[in-house]
């Protein structure tokens, strides 16, 4: 076993490219909003420029076939890209994409050749922001009850219905979704998985009001919305995996979406929480040795280095092609229920401090507060705690008669 | 024994809730939760036409001269909604604080209004070294001949937006608790700027003191350093008024959860059939439950003239951590639609993160059970 990954000459050599490349290329003006609903449209025109700049390198999806636009890397090259962007506060997308990350590994996975030709080179090098649009107001959980319905009109399917919780700030160019095809079909046998451009008429994009739109974890949202169709026409070539077989195919960015690809992130609040304690004074002290908050920050520590673990691992797993079974869902449940955990210390430790934004008192210019929402937000995108649970003891072999085998990411 | 509530209070209970639904709807509370008073001039004089600005005050003093209980009872409903503004602030610990600390001449002048809602109490303890102990009060006013000059800031004091008058806990001595004095500020002083503090705290400001000029008869009760002793003893017995407030609170967010899970369907359920929507909910309750008997508790001593402050700490712990329980539970059962802000739950998640500290928090209260218990 070895923790420390070892670099050869070869990776050495690719991380001084990175490191160049990137203080060429990343804009230095590039703000990071403590609320990502306060991310402007200029700054997001900036960061999806850099998208298009790494995509053009092959390095905005790194280990996706170079055929399609990725880079063809391995995973230890992938982590130099990570790390290497870290420096800069970015990860890969510098920007929320419900593309690359889900919908592309669904595309590859059950796309025709000529659906991966066309589709994926613009989502991997990053001329398309894509966002999902799977949840509809009685499908949340029980997201194969969707009542979308697409209908077969020529070459064109012809797409009624209304999503919810979907997208984010500043738009998009693409949508996936998950409609009903055959009404008359038995539960999973009724679906099918559609590839939408975001600007065919009949879509309509209301903004939604809600506690704040994403937790930590993945990159937040800022905004979601209502999507409603009304006849929207869709050429029957975006239709991906046949039809009927949409349930399939949501299997693969289900499978992500329930923590499977790991997470190799810092937990930007808990490090830069345990930094203010270290370096602020109450009453005199710092407030690292106020035997309370030294506590505090242990316990947030702790935590926060479990989750860690975890999604190393899983991203191990994934990314050296192991076999996986439960540990997709239960490191989506361990994040999320430690993300509220080490909201409710800080609040504790850090008293009504943890709340304002205000700018002459808020610790981190409001970091926390953002994330007092954010943690409580981020119990459900991507499935429900209970929902990772369910999925983790039927992987375990114990939630039904058959054990449960974790969802092709390949 | 007998755990009930009496008629009268049954049918106080019965207007307040009343009250709530009629005067007090989501839609309106809402939009209250963003204004810097969290009330409208309406509703105080409601409020004080129906006697519950007064609740606690004597008859005396123009108030309705009830039990603490009653109090009680009145704001577990208040609770329910969550309905914000300066009534915990201005007629239960305000009120409590002229009582216990002031003179015949400030209870004659202050509580009446209070009572009519003309004059609102705010109460301003804590500072930027924040805390609920005597050393966290560290504001100094310095006598000059018959008035004292006051500069600093007072920080995370609630309501003080919609207070007329200010009860403010300064430094004159050196003594941690000895040196503490309660001044009566008027709302405007020349020097005096009240400002609400932005984020996910509700009615909760900032108090800026420049040069402020208190004349020397603003002491409350006229003789300097009784501040603490005055607090204390106020807090005492507004805790549980507070406590009442929660678990009001949490009693609304278990009916939330619970008419949720019986009408929401999934796979083809209700989605209470879950027992993970079960645990959930069951989880609530229990935390619901212990802060309701442990608020009862502590209120029936206080009412009976018992020694109350281990049951005064302890419901305050209890409660103050059941209600973030009670809505973090209640965030697992709705799943999304519970953090849409029109359907109401995030008041109240808003609400037990900002409570969570007033008064004292649970770990502040946990050392004082463990003292008051003479351990
Ligand atoms: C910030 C945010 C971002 C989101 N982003 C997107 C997005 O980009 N695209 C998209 O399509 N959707 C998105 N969603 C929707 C999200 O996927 C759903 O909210 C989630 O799947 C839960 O569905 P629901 O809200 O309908 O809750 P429900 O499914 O109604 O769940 C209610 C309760 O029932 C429980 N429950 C349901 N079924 C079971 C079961 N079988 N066993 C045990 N318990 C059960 C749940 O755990 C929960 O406690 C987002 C949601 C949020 C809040």
């Amino acid at each position: 076993m070895d923790f420390e990954v070892t670099y050869t000459p070869e990776q050495e050599a690719f991380r001084a490219e990175v490191r160049a490349w990137l203080a060429a290329n990343v804009p230095p003006d590039l703000e990071e909003p403590v609320d990502p609903a306060h991310l402007s449209y200029e700054q997001y025109g900036k960061r999806r420029e850099l998208g298009r700049k790494l995509g053009a390198k092959g390095w905005l999806y790194p280990t996706y076939p170079p055929e399609y636009g990725g880079g063809g890397l391995s995973v230890d090259f992938a982590l130099i890209l990570e790390e290497e962007l870290d420096r800069y506060g970015l990860h890969l997308p510098p920007y929320y994409d419900s593309g690359g990350r889900l919908g592309a590994a669904s595309i590859l996975v059950w796309g025709s050749e000529e659906q991966k030709r066309y589709f994926l080179p613009p989502m991997l090098t990053g001329q398309w922001r894509t966002w999902q649009l799977l949840s509809e107001p009685g499908a949340g959980s029980d997201l194969a009850a969707v009542q979308t319905r697409a209908v077969r009109d020529g070459d064109h399917y012809v797409i009624n219905g209304q999503k919810i919780f979907i997208g984010s700030l500043h738009g998009c160019e693409m949508m996936w979704t998950l409609v009903v095809t055959d009404p008359e079909a038995p539960r999973h046998h009724n679906l099918s998985w559609f590839m939408i451009p975001a600007d065919l008429p009949g879509i309509e994009v209301r903004p939604m009001e809600l506690l704040t739109a994403g937790g930590e974890g993945g990159a937040s949202p800022g905004l979601k919305h209502t999507v409603f169709f009304d006849n929207v026409r869709v050429p029957a070539f975006h239709l991906i995996g046949g039809e009927n077989n949409g349930w399939k195919v949501a299997t693969t960015h289900l499978e992500l979406e329930h923590g499977g690809g790991g997470l190799i992130r810092r937990h930007r609040v808990a490090e830069r929480f345990l930094e203010y304690c270290l370096t602020t004074k109450r009453h005199g002290v710092p407030l690292s040795q106020d035997p309370d908050v030294r506590d505090d920050m242990v316990e947030v520590y702790i935590k926060k280095e479990i989750v860690r673990l975890l999604g190393l691992r899983t991203y191990w797993l994934s990314h050296a092609n192991r076999p996986r079974s439960y540990e997709g869902p239960q490191l989506s449940y361990c994040r999320k229920v430690t993300n509220l955990e080490i909201a409710e210390i800080i609040l504790r430790a850090l008293g009504p401090y943890t709340l304002t934004t205000d700018p002459a008192w808020a610790p981190l210019a409001g970091l926390l507060e953002h994330f007092q929402r954010a943690a409580v937000v981020g119990l459900h995108p991507g499935g429900t705690t209970d929902i990772q649970k369910v999925v983790m003891a039927r992987r375990l072999g114990i939630g039904r008669t058959v054990r449960e085998e974790a969802g092709r990411l390949r | 024994m007998d755990l009930s509530l009496s008629d009268a209070q049954e049918l106080l209970k019965a207007s307040v809730a009343h009250f709530v639904q009629q005067e007090c709807p989501k839609e309106v509370l809402l939009a209250l939760e963003m204004t810097p008073t969290g009330t409208t001039p309406q509703l105080m004089r409601k409020m004080a036409e129906l006697g519950w600005l007064g609740i606690l005050i004597p008859e005396a003093y123009g108030g309705a001269g009830r039990s603490f209980t009653d109090a009680a009872v009145l704001f577990e409903e208040l609770g329910k909604g969550p309905v914000c503004g300066p009534y915990f602030t201005s007629s239960v610990l305000g009120a409590l604080l002229v009582l216990h600390g002031g003179s015949e001449e400030q209870k004659r002048a202050l509580l009446p209004q209070v009572a009519r809602g003309t004059c609102v109490l705010g109460v301003a303890v804590t500072e930027a070294d924040y805390g609920w102990q005597p050393q966290a009060v560290q504001l100094r006013a310095h006598r000059q001949g018959d008035h004292y000059r006051l500069s600093g800031v007072k920080l995370f004091v609630h309501d003080a937006q919609a207070a007329t008058h200010l009860l403010c806990a300064v430094r004159t001595g050196d003594d941690p608790r000895g040196g503490i004095t309660l001044l009566v500020v008027e709302v405007p002083t020349a020097g005096l700027t009240v400002r609400s503090l932005p984020g996910w705290m509700g009615q909760v400001d900032e108090v800026r003191f420049e040069q402020v000029q208190v004349p020397a008869t603003a002491v409350l009760g006229g003789v300097e350093g009784r501040g603490w002793d005055v607090l204390e003893a106020a807090a005492l017995q507004a805790i549980p008024i507070l406590c009442a407030y929660k678990v009001g609170s949490c009693q609304a967010v278990v009916d939330m959860a619970l008419a949720y899970s019986r009408t929401r369907v999934q796979f083809g359920q209700p989605i209470g059939r879950f027992q993970r929507v079960q645990d959930h909910i069951i989880a609530m309750v229990n935390h619901l439950d212990a802060a309701r008997w442990t608020t009862y508790e502590a209120l029936w001593k206080l009412d009976s003239g018992r020694p109350a402050a281990a049951s005064v700490h302890l419901a305050k712990a209890v409660t103050s951590e059941a209600y973030v329980k009670v809505c973090d539970g209640a965030h697992e059962v709705h799943a999304g639609v519970g953090v849409m802000r029109e359907y109401g739950l995030t008041l109240h998640t808003q609400r037990s993160r900002a409570l969570y500290h007033l008064l004292g928090d649970p770990r502040t209260h946990r050392r004082r059970l463990a003292d008051a218990l003479g351990w």
